[in-house]
């Protein structure tokens, strides 16, 4: 029965959240190998700072033992191994392989151009840097203008350039890239945890509380105003209900389907969030950043709490961690970068997690309650599986897999950090950046029209009573909590 | 849970229908699409006064593709019935 997910492993082979894992599993073995003393994930091509006007050197290979090796190879290698890995995905995941190959092309070529553009040097270089880069002027944005590139290109085909984001369609997936970059994240993480074990627990406990809390204030909030105020209908109310104040898509199919609404209430309300998540990743990391400057990680959580869709979640918690990490630089304070992300994706893995359970609470609620049929149907636990995300296994195994070599084999950390490195850092950012653009490219602002009662609820809803709890909930659990600085 | 009875089932916008290889039922509602089930397999005249446990599972495959990336399941559903 294809399509159809009856067995625990079911999807193993050709779902995206499955794949994530496997390209985050291949890539953090690949990285291990370091500890035997093989670099091999060091060819991986990584952006370098560059000045207007001289010689171009826009990437290099992310390895010392790859030191010598020229930006085009670096680059070739990096194209070669990343395309026949996520073609490999598509082809199990029965992908339209031509299509997806070329929009694959397309989409790593578009993003390699944006992220070379936001590393010039009178845009990025922090100004402690300006010396080292000849400059007298600059903006100081930080890689983060990298990442704003993308999106914006990508928001430019996806809302003014149409023939080519259809061509680029079939590769757009920015779920999975996310989801991908997040398995590499626990590596990252499990590194932090190596330097700052306190910290990274406290945060990972803060968030599971914060998110709960958030849960409970949120969604009968919001499902009361659906149907009191713009008098909804039970079931369209439910489904929005859960996109608004859980994890967006994800939370508006697993309700749709526990409640056994019509898949094309979950299908609409999922186009409103694809939408509104792009413009809360617009708006919200300039706001936070500007608005609370000394609150890095009650705003990293806040945000994810309030952003819907991992991948948008991610993308605003990496560009405020470039915009505040750089901000506070400029005021002479040096924070370790990814911390505030690293709250940002804390917070919504934990929702991402509780939504298989809410689904199934509310399939109960729903069946044996709302449209009672006595005696007649079961709700299986099984469908808490189902609607795990899968790719936090791997996250989690990526993190916990380095605090066990912190714990248990201390003399290997320095070279298990070479494969590390790569792999948490520009490989991870290159999936960041590839979300980014296909995110873009997605995005239509023209499917609000028509929305009416639907968007005008969604947009009240998030500016009344997601973003201000969501912020008061992350301010009580994380108050105090600060980046480590550098050097510490 | 073990089931008797596999189906797919699946929303054509305005009918749930449930379906496998020897049998398609529809209905506007799950009581409805149950009643049918019922009376289809009283039709077959195999399962007459068995208590079965029939699987429904949703076919992600008819929910646009472009969502499947976000979420690749909607729902399973046991139906016991009396035939």
């Amino acid at each position: 029965m294809n399509g159809v997910n009856r067995k625990w492993y079911d999807g193993m082979a050709y779902q995206e959240d499955w794949w994530a894992v496997w390209l985050g599993l291949i890539m953090f073995g690949a990285g291990l190998l370091s500890i035997v003393g093989i670099d091999a994930v060091g060819w991986f091509a990584k952006p370098t700072t560059w000045v207007w006007g001289e010689a171009g050197v826009f990437y290099k290979a992310s390895g010392k033992a790859y030191k010598g090796m020229s930006q085009v190879t670096s680059i070739g290698i990096t194209y070669i191994v990343w395309t026949a890995l996520v073609c490999m995905g598509a082809y199990f995941q029965k992908l339209n392989m031509k299509k997806f190959f070329l929009g694959w092309t397309g989409l790593f070529i578009i993003t390699y151009i944006a992220v070379a553009i936001g590393f010039e040097a009178h845009l990025s270089a922090p100004i402690n840097k300006w010396g080292k880069y000849g400059l007298t002027w600059g903006l100081s944005l930080g890689s983060g203008v990298a990442f704003i590139l993308c999106l914006v290109v990508g928001l430019i085909i996806g809302n003014f350039i149409k023939p080519l984001a259809a061509f680029l369609k079939e590769a757009c997936k920015p779920e999975w890239y996310i989801k991908t970059a997040i398995v590499y994240l626990g590596i990252k993480v499990g590194v932090m945890s190596m330097k700052a074990a306190g910290m990274t627990f406290e945060l990972a406990l803060a968030g599971a509380c914060a998110t709960f809390v958030a849960y409970l204030l949120f969604w009968p909030i919001i499902y009361v105003m659906a149907r009191k105020m713009f008098r909804l209908p039970r079931e369209w109310a439910a489904v929005l209900c859960s996109g608004i104040s859980i994890c967006g898509v994800s939370a508006a199919i697993a309700t749709g389907g526990a409640i056994r609404a019509k898949p094309i209430i979950a299908v609409m309300v999922s186009m409103l969030i694809v939408v509104y998540a792009m413009i809360e990743l617009l708006i919200l990391p300039g706001f936070y950043s500007t608005v609370a400057p000394d609150q890095p990680i009650v705003n990293g959580a806040a945000m994810g709490m309030t952003v819907k869709t991992d991948g948008a979640d991610a993308a605003a918690g990496a560009i405020m961690d470039e915009i505040m990490v750089a901000n506070a630089a400029a005021r002479g304070i040096y924070w370790e970068p990814d911390w505030i992300l690293t709250a940002s994706i804390m917070t919504k893995i934990w929702i991402d997690m509780f939504i298989g359970l809410w689904a199934f609470v509310l399939a109960i609620i729903w069946v044996y309650k709302v449209d009672k049929q006595p005696g007649t149907q079961t709700v299986a636990a099984s469908e808490i599986w189902f609607r795990f995300p899968k790719f936090v296994l791997g996250y989690v195994f990526c993190w916990f897999f380095y605090v066990a070599i912190a714990m248990f084999a201390p003399d290997i950390i320095k070279s298990a950090k070479i494969g590390a490195g790569t792999v948490q850092s520009p490989m991870r950012k290159f999936m960041f950046m590839m979300t980014f653009v296909a995110m873009g490219c997605i995005t239509d602002f023209s499917k609000l029209k028509g929305m009416g009662r639907l968007a005008l609820l969604y947009g009240v809803a998030l500016v009344v009573i997601i973003a201000p709890i969501a912020y008061a909930v992350a301010y009580i659990f994380h108050a105090g909590m600060m980046p480590p600085l550098v050097g510490s | 849970m073990k089931a008797d009875i596999d189906m797919v089932i699946s929303h054509d916008g305005e009918k749930w229908i449930a379906r496998n290889d020897s049998m398609a039922v529809e209905g506007r509602s799950f009581p409805e699409l149950d009643a049918n089930l019922v009376e289809s397999l009283r039709e077959t005249g195999r399962y007459d006064g068995s208590h079965l446990t029939v699987f429904m599972g949703f076919d992600i495959t008819t929910i646009p593709s472009w969502i499947h990336q976000y979420a690749p399941h909607y729902f399973n559903r046991y139906v016991h019935v009396d035939v």
